[in-house]
């Protein structure tokens, strides 16, 4: 393809918008990681079903829009919180703390991965739905003359921009907040401390389930919604959190970008049958020369 | 004592095996492994078992009953050669069925072609089914490669020459781009101004209608399966590409979730396939009705039409084998019977009829294309036939 600036500059504009929606979903990762120390592999099921709440908020009960997204998020919230308390508490129990070391957790992952999948089909079937939503409230940005940047794109920056200072806001300057990020730095202290921590956990699954059901509302106008879209998000979601640094919730929402980023000049300038590679490409490259990713900590461990 | 074990297990396993066969020996079996995931899926499927249900009812085939099984393929290569392996080989059905997706069909041609088993194509459009040389093998849907010939003709002659082409992974939309690139090639001396191969279920395509946009292009082809198409054909609106740049659908532009999912996206799309909902024939109306009222779709596409075309072939062809009762003999039997069949009419664009040479000139059945066009998106769809095309046997071959 020829070069020209006004086309690089609309890939860039659509690697930010489809980058804050993976980042999105890496910050829910990384909130996990950060409260329980383990990697969630069913939070690409959360993100899908949050987008088929969304759908039937919109569709079934006739929500506007703003109130769907936040219906889903309040519904998967209250889903992944059951699923914590349910499942993933009792693996952490029977390890006599609050983490779970081990494969345990891996393969609980996966297999609540499965099962989601599973129920999602027996509820949705496996047909793609389109997700019609009444976005006119929002207007269509022209860049440059001709890069016209649709509706639900415009919407994906501003609520990612939102949920992001929310989230910040929370975190920095709540005493709710204060205390996941003392249950994130260490449990045990935290609890000495007189926090309640496995009610901190809970509440940082619902809060990175919530952010994933965020995610999959705002790709649904884009992209319908459908049982499986949750696997590739996954991917993509994990090499985000990867690049910005594991467990890094500023880094998530960057290394989302960059992969989006990353994934559409890819797409554009190289080859765009392998765009899924780009993604795990620059993983690759930035676990090479920077292993802790982009704002993570380097560890030391002693011998 | 010994021996009367001996003589014990000998008799057993004789009962057993003679009951088997008895139990066999009045069913004629057929195995059908289709996708069904969808909606629409079900829907075919079900329909077809109730085709065969009607049969049995009416006194079956000469009086032997038809024992069908219908297995699930999802569309994934690796679940219809275990089903097309199980049907074969433990169910040892005298015909298989298969597949909806040409990625499927194309190895489950190896497997009857080495078992002995006469395949009946239900929806798969990749010419190159019928071209690897199995003499077991008919294709009930018109082959791709008249459909690359009748888009080419209408596209050059109606829309223009610089088309962009995206094109997916899976197996018929491969084969649906080359076929138009091909044709556009050999009859107006043109290239794709624009072509993306991109992945069978891919969900993004802004990158590519960006680029599209810009080059002024006289109309984009979307071959991709029903999901993507639709997806595809929403994103190119979005990315500020007017209706004026027409859009061509593959074959699959045919499945009801494209206008149900493209929404308003999906009028003015155009495809070739092998039967229209808007057509005025009784035979195609009683149709509409019949699979409006038993199973609830707003419009049948060709999936359900041939689906039901292949019902009534393999009627007329068991109905004329000589069958004896040996598997191997009756497989044969069935096998030439098919290809004896000639100038069905029945609800596709045009007569089916096979022959006996293993070439796609006897084994593409149909090569009768019916241009469609949408002319309102939705669940409620509304299609308008263009044209209707019917090609010479040679057509897109080399």
């Amino acid at each position: 393809m020829a070069f020209d600036f006004n086309s690089l500059f609309a890939f860039i504009i659509f690697g930010v918008t489809i980058g804050v929606v993976y980042g999105i979903v890496a910050l829910g990762i990384s909130l996990i990681y950060s409260g329980l120390d383990i990697v969630h592999f069913a939070h690409g099921e959360m993100y899908m079903f949050g987008a088929f709440f969304g759908l039937v908020l919109v569709h079934n009960i006739g929500l506007p829009y703003p109130l769907a997204l936040i219906g889903a998020m309040v519904l998967t919230a209250l889903l992944g919180m059951a699923i914590e308390r349910t499942f993933y508490r009792r693996l952490t129990r029977a390890g006599g703390g609050y983490t779970v070391a081990g494969m345990g957790m891996i393969i609980c992952g996966f297999g609540m991965s499965v099962a989601l999948v599973n129920v999602a089909y027996f509820i949705w079937g496996a047909e793609a739905e389109p997700f019609r939503a009444n976005l006119n409230f929002i207007p269509r940005l022209t860049f440059a003359g001709d890069i016209e940047v649709p509706e639900s794109y415009v919407l994906t920056a501003i609520i990612s921009v939102i949920l992001m200072a929310a989230l910040h806001y929370f975190l920095r300057h709540t005493k709710m907040g204060l205390a996941v990020r003392a249950v994130a730095h260490n449990k045990d202290i935290a609890y000495l401390m007189g926090i309640n921590v496995p009610l901190m956990i809970s509440l940082i699954f619902g809060l990175a389930c919530g952010l994933g059901a965020a995610a999959g509302v705002l790709i649904g106008p884009m992209q319908s919604v459908q049982v499986e879209m949750g696997y590739l998000m996954l991917m993509k979601a994990f090499a985000a959190a990867v690049v910005g640094g594991f467990g890094s919730l500023p880094g998530a929402i960057i290394g989302g970008i960059m992969v989006g980023i990353f994934e559409n000049l890819g797409a554009a300038y190289i080859s765009a049958s392998h765009k899924d590679i780009y993604a795990f490409l620059l993983l690759i490259l930035v676990l090479m020369f920077k292993p802790s990713g982009l704002l993570g900590i380097e560890a030391k461990v002693k011998a | 004592m010994r021996l009367l074990n001996k003589t014990l297990v000998g008799a057993f396993t004789a009962c057993v095996g003679f009951g088997a066969a008895a139990a066999y020996a009045d069913d004629i079996r057929v195995g059908i492994t289709m996708r069904m995931v969808s909606e629409n899926g079900q829907a075919y499927g079900q329909m077809m078992m109730d085709e065969i249900k009607g049969i049995n009812e009416a006194g079956g085939i000469n009086g032997m009953m038809i024992k069908a099984t219908l297995m699930n393929d999802e569309c994934k290569s690796d679940k219809g050669v275990a089903n097309a392996n199980k049907l074969v080989f433990q169910e040892k059905v005298h015909l298989l069925i298969g597949s909806s997706c040409s990625s499927v069909t194309l190895p489950i041609v190896d497997v009857t072609a080495k078992a002995g088993v006469p395949q009946l194509v239900p929806h798969s459009t990749n010419s190159k089914i019928t071209q690897k040389g199995s003499e077991w093998i008919f294709r009930i849907p018109v082959s791709g490669r008249y459909y690359g010939g009748v888009n080419a003709k209408y596209v050059g002659e109606n829309i223009g020459t610089k088309i962009a082409y995206i094109c997916a992974a899976d197996a018929a939309s491969v084969g649906d781009c080359a076929n138009l690139e091909k044709q556009m090639k050999a009859r107006f001396g043109v290239e794709p101004a624009y072509r993306a191969d991109v992945q069978e279920k891919e969900v993004d395509f802004r990158a590519h209608m960006q680029k599209i946009k810009s080059m002024n292009v006289d109309g984009i082809l979307v071959a991709a399966l029903a999901e993507t198409m639709a997806r595809a054909l929403v994103q190119s609106y979005e990315a500020g590409i007017g209706a004026d740049v027409r859009r061509i659908g593959s074959s699959s532009a045919s499945n009801a979730p494209v206008p149900k999912i493209a929404g308003d996206a999906a009028k003015g799309v155009f495809f070739a396939a092998a039967y229209a909902a808007a057509d005025q024939r009784p035979i195609a109306k009683l149709f509409n009705e019949m699979v409006k009222s038993r199973y609830g779709i707003h419009a049948p596409d060709h999936d359900f039409s041939q689906a039901y075309d292949l019902v009534r072939i393999m009627e007329i062809a068991l109905k004329n084998a000589n069958l004896t009762g040996s598997l191997a003999d009756d497989r044969t039997a069935i096998r030439d019977a098919i290809a004896n069949v000639k100038g069905y009419q029945g609800l596709a664009s045009g007569p089916i009829s096979f022959c006996a040479d293993a070439t796609p000139q006897c084994r593409d059945g149909n090569r009768t294309a019916v241009l469609i066009g949408y002319t309102k998106g939705g669940e409620d769809f509304e299609t308008e036939v263009i044209a209707r095309v019917t090609m010479e046997e040679d057509f897109g071959l080399e």
